[in-house]
């Protein structure tokens, strides 16, 4: 049989095959960039800051920076699945709003639907409602991409302004609670959000700890379960995976259903940590959290990506963040880097893809 | 007809890819006013022949003149700049667009602020057209056009630069055959007008229609050029086809049992219709059909990708009732596509690929152990000889030959008993084909029934079993063993 790995084409084109190489100089230092380039920037950004600024290696610090990451961290790991599929989802911000909004309202209010009074309902109705919306939300998505055959960006980016709209509608625009529901109807929100936003268990900030749960559920599920194998290879390359008898459609809508299921995770955190919900919040984390997962090394095309690596982002975007905070940088201005980040981040992403492919 | 003016003469092309000789010594002249075909199997040359002429590929060395001129690096423009055409197999036009626009696309004549002249495109369009005898609307879309009059807008964009030097790559592959005639004769008027015609194509039947003289190559050679008007069918094959058939195929037969496999009536919307075979345990099925006969689209439609439209899959006695690829797989087919891209996770590695067929009868959150993964793919890599040796490395990066067997252990693993071979050595070079054919003898011999879709004359000749010869969407013959090539391109091309 063959002896020869040489590579040969009889087509005229030439094969695919190339030997890898691990040795040389060059070939270690574009490797530790295409593989270690997020835990470097990450390092290297840290340790700038340190120097930088007094304030940034201090124990309150970093627990703030804990607390901030965690609302993009949770984001970011249903945002890597979606991307693994070789999709994008626009409308996670949205969604952890809206569930957030709506959850809040029944926490906080009775409601007369009908006949029957509703309400105040109690934390754990509270976060199961949160939850159920989140999850139609991204079952709405999927099935809109994948029965509907829309773009996953256009159906998302739509999606997004519909669930915001009714984030509004729910709220009236206001915040929940509102003054006036706080005053009259003694309508707070429950402790246990509360302490899920803001509070501490065993001296770490229980949205750090959740964040990190998250990631080792997602580091999980992409590892080990056949979900997240689906996943790589619908994303890899969707025509193999129909030969190979993976059900598509129904891995993309699996992953948009749990990329809305964690980030109805995340708007209740987030309202939590702010003691109150309202229809606009978490809003541009939609931006944050495709760009923690470029970061951290998945491919927009689909296919790669990964838990840890989202996670080292979405730190990278926290303490970048904080470290503007920190050094009086201008919210103005701070909008502008954002933007120039998350662009940048795919810029890099292009080029890596290109010196991956070539 | 042929004048003696030289319109374009190569001497000694030389074109090496990274471990393969492309072309080798390769001389070729074309006379004004001739119709000169390049005859040769897939891969022997022809397409980098022409990439070279046409600019799109760097010739290694060797001279080349156009019309007595020495050129020399050259590059798509340029090559355009001396007049040389070139019509691509794939057609490429732009389907939402006109006629008109798509003859002169880049090139639309424009009023004095800048703005497109339609009326003048138009007539244009209608002088262009009315030169080719051609009597199609200009305004209407290439969409709307048969295949036949779109290759006809195709030649009519390239003609629009008065080329003196045309070639035309498989042109008629997926032409009918009245459509064809109406082609031969637009090349007849161009024959007269005198521009020199180079006709790639591997049908036999052609060159006797339309060949003032014919050139075979093989294995990046030319093997010689002959007058077609002296010229013999059973010589041009024995040109083409070359020796030693036994060491590339080395076919053993199998001992043929029971049916596992049957397909009734099998149809699409318009692709293939009334499609009927049985296939029996351990035997090699071969389908023969040219280009766009419809047996691409059939090997994916039985397994449930696309296509079909009505009819039943039998196999191993179940009905496949939803007929999507999950189901099929379940029941034990299996599928290695004609584009290897299209099989492989090429980003994933060797485990991973093997395993995605069991995988999907997996329900989606049942655990993988990555241990017993790593293990699977490693017998695999042994019992398949699959080089290099090493399972943590992605897919590709393997050679075309080794892919083929990673394809292969996927269907071995998800336990196949029907396996669908599409145009198994396309791209693989002749050793790793030879591990092919031996890897399928072998799969036959331990009773899985193999179909064998190739448009590879010999291939299919030494490796089936029996052969199945599609033309135009329907099984037209069934060719027992001995058959030969004429009989396989007689039934393939005939009325």
């Amino acid at each position: 049989m063959s002896k020869t790995t040489n590579l040969q084409a009889n087509n005229g084109t030439t094969d695919r095959y190339t030997e890898e190489k691990t040795t040389g100089l060059k070939a270690i230092l574009k490797n530790t960039l295409l593989k270690g380039g997020p835990v470097i920037a990450f390092l290297l950004l840290a340790i700038y800051l340190s120097f930088a600024s007094p304030h940034f290696l201090t124990g309150s610090n970093i627990i703030n920076i804990a607390r901030q990451t965690s609302i993009t961290t949770i984001l970011a790991i249903g945002q890597t699945l979606v991307i693994i599929t070789g999709g994008i989802d626009l409308s996670v911000g949205a969604i952890a709003a809206l569930s957030a909004s709506i959850a809040s309202v029944l926490m906080t209010q009775q409601l007369q639907i009908g006949s029957m009074l509703i309400g105040p309902l109690d934390f754990g109705w509270g976060i199961l409602i949160a939850l159920l919306i989140g999850a139609t939300a991204g079952l709405v998505n999927g099935l809109l991409i994948t029965k509907g055959r829309i773009p996953d960006f256009i159906t998302t980016m739509g999606m997004s302004n519909v669930i915001r709209g009714a984030a509004l509608l729910v709220t009236g625009g206001l915040p929940v609670p509102s003054h006036i529901t706080a005053t009259e109807m003694k309508g707070y929100l429950p402790d246990q959000m509360v302490w899920l936003g803001n509070g501490n268990l065993l001296g770490l900030p229980v949205a750090g700890i959740i964040a990190i749960l998250i990631v080792i559920l997602g580091w999980f599920l992409l590892r080990y379960s056949v979900l997240g194998r689906s996943m790589y290879a619908v994303g890899g390359n969707r025509d193999a995976a129909r030969v190979s008898g993976i059900n598509v459609d129904r891995t993309k809508i699996m992953a948009y259903v749990l990329s809305g299921l964690v980030a109805a995770i995340a708007g209740f955190v987030l309202a939590g940590r702010l003691n109150s919900a309202n229809a606009l919040m978490a809003d541009g984390e939609e931006l944050r959290s495709v760009a923690a997962a470029v970061i951290g090394g998945a491919n927009l095309a689909g296919g790669s990506g990964g838990a840890i690596g989202t996670l080292i982002g979405a730190l990278t975007m926290g303490v970048l963040s904080n470290g503007l905070n920190l050094m009086n940088v201008s919210a103005f201005w701070q909008r502008v880097i954002y933007g120039l980040i998350i662009v940048g981040v795919v810029l890099f992403d292009q080029w890596r893809r290109r010196k991956f492919s070539s | 007809m042929v004048e003696n003016r030289v319109l374009l003469r190569m001497e000694g092309i030389e074109k090496r890819f990274p471990g393969v000789h492309a072309l080798e010594n390769v001389d070729l002249d074309l006379y004004a006013g001739e119709v000169h075909v390049l005859l040769g199997e897939n891969g022997a040359g022809k397409s980098t022949l022409m990439k070279i002429i046409s600019g799109s590929l760097e010739r290694d060395s060797g001279k080349l003149w156009v019309d007595g001129n020495e050129i020399g690096n050259l590059n798509p423009e340029h090559s355009q700049n001396l007049g040389i055409g070139m019509v691509y197999q794939e057609l490429s036009l732009c389907p939402n667009l006109s006629v008109a626009e798509n003859i002169f696309i880049g090139n639309l004549p424009k009023t004095k602020i800048g703005k497109v002249d339609w009326q003048r495109l138009t007539q244009m369009a209608n002088e262009s057209l009315d030169s080719l005898t051609l009597s199609i609307n200009p305004k209407e879309l290439i969409g709307n056009l048969p295949v036949a009059e779109q290759q006809m807008i195709e030649i009519a964009r390239v003609f629009n630069k008065n080329p003196k030097i045309l070639i035309l790559d498989e042109p008629t592959s997926a032409l009918s055959d009245a459509e064809r005639d109406r082609l031969f004769e637009l090349i007849r008027l161009l024959q007269k007008r005198g521009v020199g015609i180079i006709y790639i194509s591997h049908r036999l039947a052609e060159i006797k229609m339309i060949g003032t003289r014919v050139t075979v190559m093989r294995d990046g050679k030319i093997i010689g050029t002959t007058i077609v008007k002296d010229s013999d069918e059973n010589q041009l094959i024995q040109m083409m086809v070359g020796k030693n058939l036994e060491d590339q195929f080395p076919k053993e037969k199998a001992e043929i049992g029971d049916v596992i496999f049957e397909v009734n009536d099998l149809c699409s919307e318009n692709e293939f219709e009334g499609i009927n075979f049985q296939l029996h345990t351990g035997e090699i099925l071969g389908i023969f059909g040219l280009m766009g006969a419809g047996q691409a689209q059939l090997a994916r439609a039985l397994l449930g990708l696309g296509s079909m439209v009505s009819g039943e899959v039998i196999i191993d006695n179940h009905l496949l009732r939803k007929h999507t690829p999950n189901e099929a797989i379940k029941h034990g087919m299996g599928l290695l596509t004609r584009d290897r891209r299209e099989g492989l996770i090429s980003m994933l590695e060797v485990p991973q690929n093997i395993t995605l067929a069991i995988r999907s009868q997996e329900s989606m959150s049942s655990l993988i152990k990555l241990r017993d993964e790593k293990k699977i793919a490693d017998d695999y890599v042994k019992s398949l000889q699959i080089t290099p040796p090493i399972t943590d490395r992605k897919v590709m990066y393997f050679s075309g030959g080794n892919q083929q067997k990673i394809v292969l252990a996927r269907w071995l693993c998800s336990k196949s008993k029907v396996l669908i071979f599409d145009e198994p050595t396309r791209g693989i070079d002749v050793s790793g084909k030879a591990d092919v054919f031996r890897l399928m003898c072998h799969l036959a011999n331990q009773g899985v029934g193999i179909i064998m879709i190739s448009s590879e004359m010999q291939e299919i000749l030494a490796m089936a079993d029996r052969i199945l010869v599609m033309r135009q969407g329907k099984i037209v013959a069934e060719l027992d063993e001995g058959a030969t090539q004429e009989d396989l391109l007689r039934n393939a091309s005939e009325f």
